[in-house]
């Protein structure tokens, strides 16, 4: 087992470490951000380039820089946004909250419909509900997050202004005061939805076709030879074995929420990291764009490795490669 | 004594279609879409009229009121139907590049991490587990960052995430293959390592790539259209239909028809993709179809 744990946090360090030098080495391969931040009316002046070079440090050998970049990264430094003129890790720091928000409310959405409802139409195979759950399912793999929201917003916000369509309302940072709470959760309602929309589908999914598998067991139909409730074995035998497949891919899918809620939070203007990261994009602030995915990286692989690692202790079969 | 002679029953051609449609059952409305969505793709400029003509006297007109505008016209008075239509030629001119694409560096590198094994396989897989276990909008991102936004940019993007699924999925294909005895016989017999990946491996993997290709181009489409509605896809005023949906944004509660429109549109397509491909598993491997 520990040569295991071992195994894959040496493989996530590795990829990391290959990320981060992607990531670096695109930026500098591409652009020159020293070019980039050089006043339009001197654009020709040679000395002017060079002194800007060299303040930024640009002149010593691509490794060094790489090094040193590393190195103040580790400390959570990763220097100054070219564009809004304060420290990145300050940024993200202040918008973090906002996507960590919106991600767990996706998140719990999405398992606590997902999973009951899998499950159920596994069990119910051919009924009204598994037909209904299969529909969305369809539906919410095929149609584009950022459509949803819209209409979302079109009918449900404009329309009938049943929910407030943008932002998160006046609170700032990671908690609510106690009577902001239900503000928060109002503003929270739309995008949460629709950022719970696909991981529901996909989770609904992957819970009725592990259930249909276990319910065809030997164990499965043994229980149920020996009398026991129905209820009993569905939820007692069944469906925890059938929890596995779908609790990694949770994992997993936690972390893409952090990440991944780009679209979501453009459309309702929610003021996180997915919003930061595209005016990054935008405006071709490289420290910016540089700092927000390798955190993302740094975040989604530690959790795929510590998913790694809780599955290769529930399944020793996984330890051996 | 009545003679009994048992025949083997011969089907004319129909009725061998017929028992074919039968057994296997196409899924035909998803092939219909696919198919007008490949005939307006290709021939869009002969079902309908210019997607980028401003027409200011005909302005926000909603749909089915004006027959000259069956679905209306957009802020800037272009006629949504063409702009529809057209939709369809940027949705094969994004897909088609960089699945191909995708698909040939994906079928490389795959192909050799299963059939060298050792540090090779280690090193590609690295990479290719790299690449995959990162949210495909970031990685976009990303690469849009430094290539820039427009049509090249949308296609490197899309193709650098698509790429490592090709290839993860061949290399287990590979892996299981490769020890069967045609293989090592081939081997033995002094076959070179190129030619046993193309003529004994690569038709072995040939369906489940066809499954992977059809349900890829599904993830393809949302893809491109998220980028572009982000802005940092395809170049703004093109008829893409991500786009679509943004303009239509911007005057939402007035103009709503220009974003539901092409919303519906691409779930269609993205359904019909991944109808089609769970078809195409369940038609190529009978094994899968108990487990729906």
């Amino acid at each position: 087992m520990w040569q295991y744990v071992l195994r894959r946090f040496g493989e996530g360090f590795i990829t990391l470490i290959a990320l981060s030098f992607v990531v670096f080495g695109s930026v500098h391969l591409t652009g020159d951000p020293a070019d980039y931040l050089m006043p339009l009316t001197e654009a020709h002046d040679q000395k002017i380039y060079e002194a800007q070079k060299k303040q930024m440090g640009l002149d010593r050998p691509f490794i060094v820089q790489y090094w040193d970049y590393i190195n103040s990264a580790v400390l959570f430094d990763f220097g100054t946004s070219f564009v809004i003129q304060k420290p990145i890790s300050e940024l993200i720091l202040t918008k973090l909250p906002a996507t960590v928000h919106l991600a767990i409310c996706g998140f719990l959405i999405s398992i606590v419909l997902g999973i009951p409802l899998g499950i159920m139409s596994a069990v119910k195979r051919d009924s009204f509900l598994d037909k209904l759950t299969k529909g969305f399912a369809v539906f919410g793999l095929a149609a584009p997050q950022f459509w949803v929201a819209i209409m979302l917003i079109l009918f449900l916000g404009g329309q009938l202004q049943w929910f407030p369509t943008y932002g998160r309302g006046d609170i700032e940072g990671w908690w609510p005061e106690w009577h902001q709470i239900p503000q928060t959760l109002w503003h929270l309602a739309l995008p949460s939805t629709v950022l719970a929309l696909s991981v529901t589908a996909a989770i609904m999914r992957l819970a009725r076709s592990a259930m249909l598998e276990i319910l065809d067991s030997d164990y499965v139909k043994f229980a149920q030879v020996k009398g026991l409730s129905n209820r009993l074995v569905i939820w007692r035998h069944a469906a925890k074995n059938a929890l596995i497949p779908v609790l990694t891919f949770g994992g997993i899918t936690l972390a893409g929420l952090l990440n991944g809620s780009v679209v979501v939070e453009v459309v309702f203007a929610w003021p996180g990291v997915g919003l930061l990261l595209l005016d990054g994009v935008t405006q071709r602030d490289f420290p910016l764009t540089e700092a927000a995915i390798l955190l993302s990286g740094f975040f989604y692989i530690t959790t795929a490795v510590l998913i790694d690692i809780a599955y290769g202790w529930v399944d020793p079969r996984v330890r051996v490669r | 004594m009545t003679s009994m002679n048992f025949e083997p029953i011969q089907l004319t051609r129909g009725q061998a279609v017929r028992k074919w449609i039968k057994d296997h059952n196409p899924p035909w409305i998803a092939l219909t879409i696919l198919f007008l969505l490949l005939f307006c793709g290709l021939f869009a400029n002969f079902i309908v009229g210019d997607p980028m003509t401003n027409d200011l006297k005909a302005r926000q007109i909603p749909p089915f009121t004006d027959i000259k505008h069956i679905f209306g016209t957009d802020i800037l008075g272009k006629d949504m139907t063409a702009r529809l239509v057209f939709g369809c030629r940027s949705v094969l001119m994004v897909t088609a590049p960089s699945i191909i694409v995708a698909l040939l560096i994906g079928t490389a590198v795959g192909l050799l991490a299963g059939y060298a094994r050792g540090w090779v396989d280690s090193v590609l897989m690295r990479i290719t587990d790299a690449t995959l276990g990162f949210p495909s909008i970031l990685v976009a991102m990303l690469i849009v960052t430094f290539v820039g936004t427009g049509y090249t940019g949308v296609i490197i993007a899309v193709t650098a995430t698509t790429w490592a699924r090709f290839a993860r999925m061949i290399r287990g294909e590979v892996l299981s293959v490769r020890e069967r005895d045609f293989v090592v016989l081939a081997g033995i017999l002094g076959v070179s390592p190129v030619m046993i990946m193309w003529r004994h491996l690569m038709p072995n993997v040939i369906n489940t790539l066809m499954v992977m290709i059809s349900l890829m181009i599904g993830q393809v489409i949302l893809l491109e259209a998220s980028l572009s509605f982000l802005g940092i896809g395809m170049s703004p005023g093109e008829p893409a239909w991500g786009i679509m949906v943004a303009e239509g944004r911007q005057q939402l509660l007035t103009t709503w028809w220009v974003s539901l429109f092409p919303g519906i549109l691409i779930t269609l397509v993205v359904m019909a993709f991944n109808f089609f491909g769970d078809w195409l598993r369940d038609y190529l491997d009978p094994r899968l179809r108990r487990a729906r």
